[in-house]
């Protein structure tokens, strides 16, 4: 079993905030222009597993590339298909690839998404926020107890996008956030793009869920960009960061110094030709720059 | 509502199944009438198309190309039901496009499928029916350039097996002389 490590990797002068980067294997190029400004790499077992025979198993091939990081980064595991808000139960998958994952690799933390991906064993191709109800809070928070248990490792679950009109529950956005970490002691991501796409789409008001926010449980930011689509901001994580998504990841690290411990730069997997390996490292070196002093 | 309730609903609004009832209460009446969802709707597309033009390059490009990928797609999303697991996507993508009524479509999605699983290791040998000679267009679409010239009809197979060099070899069956109208990949 994977044991915790709290250290930051040495690469330079001490930093208040490290970086990272997401990588899904089999592109060494890139994981050699990313290694010199992260401290970090996310790994999706979703992006990672593939079809051998009639079962899904993490890919060797990429489980070796990991391995090969040693001490050059510290690996973090952020899942999209635990589906912990289902209402019939999270996904033994996940687990299944979770256990083979932290038994091959020690990772400095793991965490997945405030949101559900299937309902009645049925995708939704997407992910939904969860209804801020009474009933929705004590489900998460009997979940994220059995996985803190179960593992032994700091858990984080991060703010998705609302696709759909948000469900008038009991709690604001940021209360439910509250109660959640309060409860069951685990962290938080905090996706400021996804909230610079609830702003533009549903209006939300990202001043007001800040200062309601216990920022102080925020271990992780994740900063990304996609595209608009007829009037909406789409979280497809295909794009550079903007100055605006970095400005709204400083003001939050400015609100609880000492609490977040890494910047994540999300792309997905199929955005890296277009983007271009140079540019990819570029923003992480930019990202470097600004946060670490 | 509880919690069950409310996510079959939205469930079915996304994948435009479920009939919103006058009984049903403001909340799935306002979703499913708001723009969000028909860009919910689009946004699953979109995430579609960003994993299958990479893990399924052969049926996404002839698909694209005859126009048939935005109607093809939607089918699939509504009636299949699509794992997380990038992975997976493909393999049920085109065993879903094997079926099509285009004949061509479907000889195209069973041959990538068939190639993908030998790659893979499997041991059985596949037999894809061709209505015309396929390396033109599987060259074509390989290298997303326009088909040069018009496909010769006939009856074609491929044959894909591990034990075959290059994976797949193609033969004309409308003549004994294999040797003289048969291509091996590569």
């Amino acid at each position: 079993m994977a044991t915790l490590s709290t250290s930051c990797v040495d690469k330079g002068p001490r930093r208040s905030v490290a970086i990272g980067a997401t990588y899904e294997g089999r592109d060494p190029y890139l994981l050699e222009r990313m290694l010199p400004f992260v401290d970090y790499l996310e790994v999706t077992l979703e992006t990672i597993a593939e079809v051998q025979g009639d079962t899904i198993a993490l890919s060797d091939e990429i489980m070796s590339e990991l391995k090969n990081v040693g001490d050059a980064a510290q690996i973090i595991v952020h899942g999209v298909g635990l589906s912990i808000g289902s209402h019939e139960g999270m996904s033994p998958t996940y687990f299944r690839l979770l256990d083979d994952f932290l038994e091959q690799i020690d990772v400095a933390w793991h965490s997945e998404h405030l949101g559900y991906t299937k309902v009645d064993g049925e995708h939704l191709g997407i992910m939904l926020a969860m209804p801020k109800t009474h009933e929705s809070l004590d489900l998460v928070c009997r979940r994220v107890d059995e996985i803190q248990q179960r593992y032994g490792l700091p858990f984080l679950l991060e703010n998705i996008v609302h696709v759909v009109p948000d469900f008038p529950g009991h709690y604001t956005d940021a209360a439910f956030l509250n109660a959640l970490v309060e409860r069951t002691g685990c962290g938080l991501i905090l996706d400021v793009y996804n909230l610079e796409c609830d702003a533009h789409n549903q209006g939300f008001d990202i001043p007001v869920f800040l200062n309601e926010l216990k920022t102080e449980y925020v271990r992780e930011m994740h900063v990304a960009c996609g595209v608009e689509h007829n009037g909406f901001l789409l979280d497809v994580h295909s794009q550079l960061a903007r100055n605006s998504t970095v400005q709204l990841a400083q003001q939050v690290i400015g609100k609880s110094p000492g609490s977040v411990r890494v910047v994540v730069y999300e792309f997905m997997p199929e955005a890296i030709p277009g983007l271009g390996h140079d540019a990819i490292a570029e923003q992480l070196g930019r990202l470097r720059t600004t946060f670490r002093n | 509502m509880d919690l069950a309730v409310h996510q079959r609903k939205l469930l079915g609004l996304i994948r435009d199944t479920y009939q919103v009832h006058p009984d049903d209460d403001a909340y799935i009446h306002g979703v499913a009438h708001s723009k969000d969802l028909k860009e919910a709707r689009r946004n699953v597309f979109m995430w579609r198309i960003f994993v299958l033009e990479r893990t399924a390059p052969l049926t996404f490009t002839y698909l694209k190309r005859r126009h048939l990928l935005e109607a093809a797609l939607s089918t699939f999303i509504q009636q299949e039901n699509i794992s997380p697991f990038r992975e997976t996507q493909a393999p049920a993508f085109l065993e879903a496009m094997g079926h099509h009524t285009d004949r061509l479509v479907a000889s195209v999605a069973q041959f990538e499928l068939a190639l993908m699983k030998v790659k893979q290791g499997a041991p059985e040998t596949h037999v894809v029916t061709w209505d015309i000679e396929p390396h033109a267009l599987l060259k074509s679409l390989v290298t997303d350039l326009p088909l040069e010239g018009v496909p010769r009809e006939g009856n074609y197979q491929i044959i894909v097996s591990r034990d075959v060099p290059s994976h797949f070899q193609i033969v004309s069956i409308e003549t004994a002389d294999e040797n003289r109208n048969t291509y091996r990949g590569d």
